[in-house]
């Protein structure tokens, strides 16, 4: 027979709105938020270091900084630095609830598969977001700071091209997606912290060993490098998408579609 | 609601890893305001029933039922009614417990106040503002019964709720459980491999053996099936030398002790011919009463593997 208790269930956006709420909270005190805050520093540092240095034999005399100082950083952080920052990134969101064997009490609550999917989706989109954010504001800011305590730099002198810097932050955002989209199923269908970040600096330096390849741009790995080809002379930065951008976009359709679906055929039968 | 309704109902519910089959044709009824204990050997298929009553895992072959709807259909219904604790407490131990059930709360979309409610129910309001990753394993056991308790939830689930507790924690945790539902009229399915755990609380049994129920009903149902198993206990002064004395009454007859035998219980007619037999052999009776087998030693009945 059938009780006469209320069986409403919350509706998908409510759903997924509950489950952003609480995988907010717990990102309080991770790796994964340290990782977000933090990673932004280590290039600019690291090229803030190299100009207030060595800077007078990079720059020619007289000429504006910021598009040398801008690429060469960006060049580095974006090749190397920012895949293994996503591999970093989606394994260590999503080994918050491996290590607390938390799967199993997630999924006894009234929320649908995709509520949690699409929430740790957005979430990993965020930081990501955040964390490329980050470190275009420290990097504008470096300038700055370098103008101040280098002014034979020039970098006072002349604008922070802060006009080409939010297209330049669309296409390398738009290029890192298709890693994190893999980089996610795989740690969701793994659960473990270890293989997925394995599987992702591997194909990273398999990328960067390929880069000369006529099929490059069909590996999602070295997108982030190959997004910097929508740069042109004086840093003129346009918002088309490039061709590796738009391969990016589809290997993360392609990731989430086919993930959703494998996804739904792992159960919680182990102890997590 | 009707009290003989039955909140929890599987139909021919079977399951296996691969070719292991784990559990053959259950047919689970869990009756409203029920504390039911779910007792087995280690093995038997507790937490997969469990599993699968909370759509954890795919059931291959027949129905769950959860308060009167198939689960299949309503399963995210369902589960707004009902708190768990399966197995380990999945507890994050970077936060502090009062975040952990903060999580929890924002999942369900639940009153900011039910945090406090719960962490006081369980008594963990003092230690809510620690880290988990400092809390004792009784601690996190509390912390996971209060993840369970937070929705207010009609069914609560436990799967051995007591693991980790120490015996104060276990008395209180029995306590919980019997105010939750004499007070708060909560149907309460609980999982354990440890009779003396169930026996105190339970109102209703189910015993699972090797994936198949080897007995569902009110615990005082149980023990009346075990009655086939009570026996005479005679105490005298030497068991041996009854024995001796009357081979044909007493030949079979356990010795529990020195100066005391075990017969198989047959009627009060065979307790007063054993009482007479006794003193017509010049052997003392200080006392001879029939014993009903315990809870315990039923389960071990139920429990033990069919000779072939």
């Amino acid at each position: 027979m059938e009780t006469a208790l209320t069986f409403a269930q919350p509706g998908l956006l409510t759903q997924l709105r509950r489950s952003l709420a609480a995988d907010v909270l717990k990102l309080k005190h991770t790796p994964a938020l340290w990782l977000t805050l933090g990673s932004g520093a280590l290039p600019v540092l690291l090229f803030a270091l190299i100009f207030f240095f060595k800077g007078q034999f990079i720059l020619k005399p007289g000429e504006n900084p910021w598009p040398a100082y801008i690429l060469q950083s960006w060049q580095t952080a974006t090749g190397l630095l920012l895949p293994l920052f996503v591999v970093l990134l989606s394994s260590l969101v999503l080994h918050t609830e491996n290590k607390a064997l938390a799967w199993k009490h997630l999924y006894a609550q009234p929320l649908s598969r995709a509520a949690v999917f699409g929430s740790k989706l957005l979430v990993l989109l965020g930081l990501n977001l955040l964390a490329q954010v980050v470190y275009a504001v420290l990097l504008v800011a470096s300038g700055w700071l370098l103008g101040v305590l280098r002014p034979g730099l020039h970098f006072a002198d002349f604008a922070a091209p802060l006009g080409a810097i939010v297209p330049l932050l669309w296409h390398t955002f738009v290029a890192t997606l298709g890693i994190l989209a893999l980089q996610y199923v795989a740690a969701l269908w793994w659960r473990s912290f270890a293989a997925p970040v394995a599987v992702g600096m591997a194909c990273t330096i398999v990328a960067l060993t390929l880069m000369r390849w006529e099929y490059i741009n069909w590996v999602p790995y070295a997108a982030p490098l190959l997004s910097l080809k929508a740069v042109g002379k004086g840093l003129a930065v346009g918002w088309a998408l490039s061709t590796s951008g738009l391969l990016a976009l589809g290997w993360a359709a392609a990731a989430l579609l086919l993930g959703y679906v494998l996804l739904g055929f792992r159960h919680e039968g182990a102890a997590r | 609601m009707k009290t003989n309704s039955l909140l929890v109902e599987t139909r021919a519910l079977s399951f296996g890893f691969g070719p292991r089959q784990v559990l053959h044709q259950l047919d689970l009824q869990v009756p409203a305001g029920s504390i039911y204990g779910f007792l087995g050997p280690n093995g038997a298929g507790k937490s997969t029933t469990l599993r699968l009553l909370l759509g954890l895992l795919p059931a291959p072959a027949g129905t769950v039922h959860l308060f009167g709807h198939d689960q299949a259909r309503h399963r995210l219904a369902a589960l707004g009614q009902v708190g768990a604790l399966i197995e380990m407490p999945s507890l994050y131990d970077h936060l502090s417990g009062r975040d952990n059930l903060e999580v929890t709360r924002r999942l369900r979309g639940l009153p900011a106040g039910r945090t406090a409610e719960v962490l006081a129910t369980v008594g963990l309001s003092a230690d809510a503002h620690r880290p988990a990753r400092e809390y004792s394993l009784g601690m996190r056991q509390r912390l996971g019964l209060a993840l369970a308790l937070l929705p207010d939830p009609q069914l609560l689930i436990l799967d051995e709720p007591t693991n980790g507790l120490d015996p104060n924690g276990i008395i209180e945790m029995r306590a919980l459980l019997q105010t939750l539902q004499r007070e708060h009229g909560k149907t309460i399915l609980l999982s354990s491999h440890l009779i003396s755990e169930i026996e105190r609380v339970a109102t209703h049994v189910g015993v699972l053996q090797q994936g198949r129920l080897a007995f569902q009903g009110s615990v005082a149902e149980l023990q009346r099936r075990q009655q086939g198993h009570a026996q005479v206990v005679i105490d005298t002064d030497d068991a041996a030398r009854c024995q001796l004395l009357l081979p044909v009454d007493l030949g079979g007859a356990t010795v529990l002790g020195p100066g005391r035998l075990g017969v198989p219980y047959q009627s009060a007619e065979q307790m007063a011919y054993l009482a007479q037999q006794l003193v017509l052999a010049g052997q003392p009776v200080y006392a001879l009463h029939c014993q009903q087998p315990s809870l315990e030693q039923a389960f071990l009945h139920l429990t033990e593997p069919a000779v072939a």
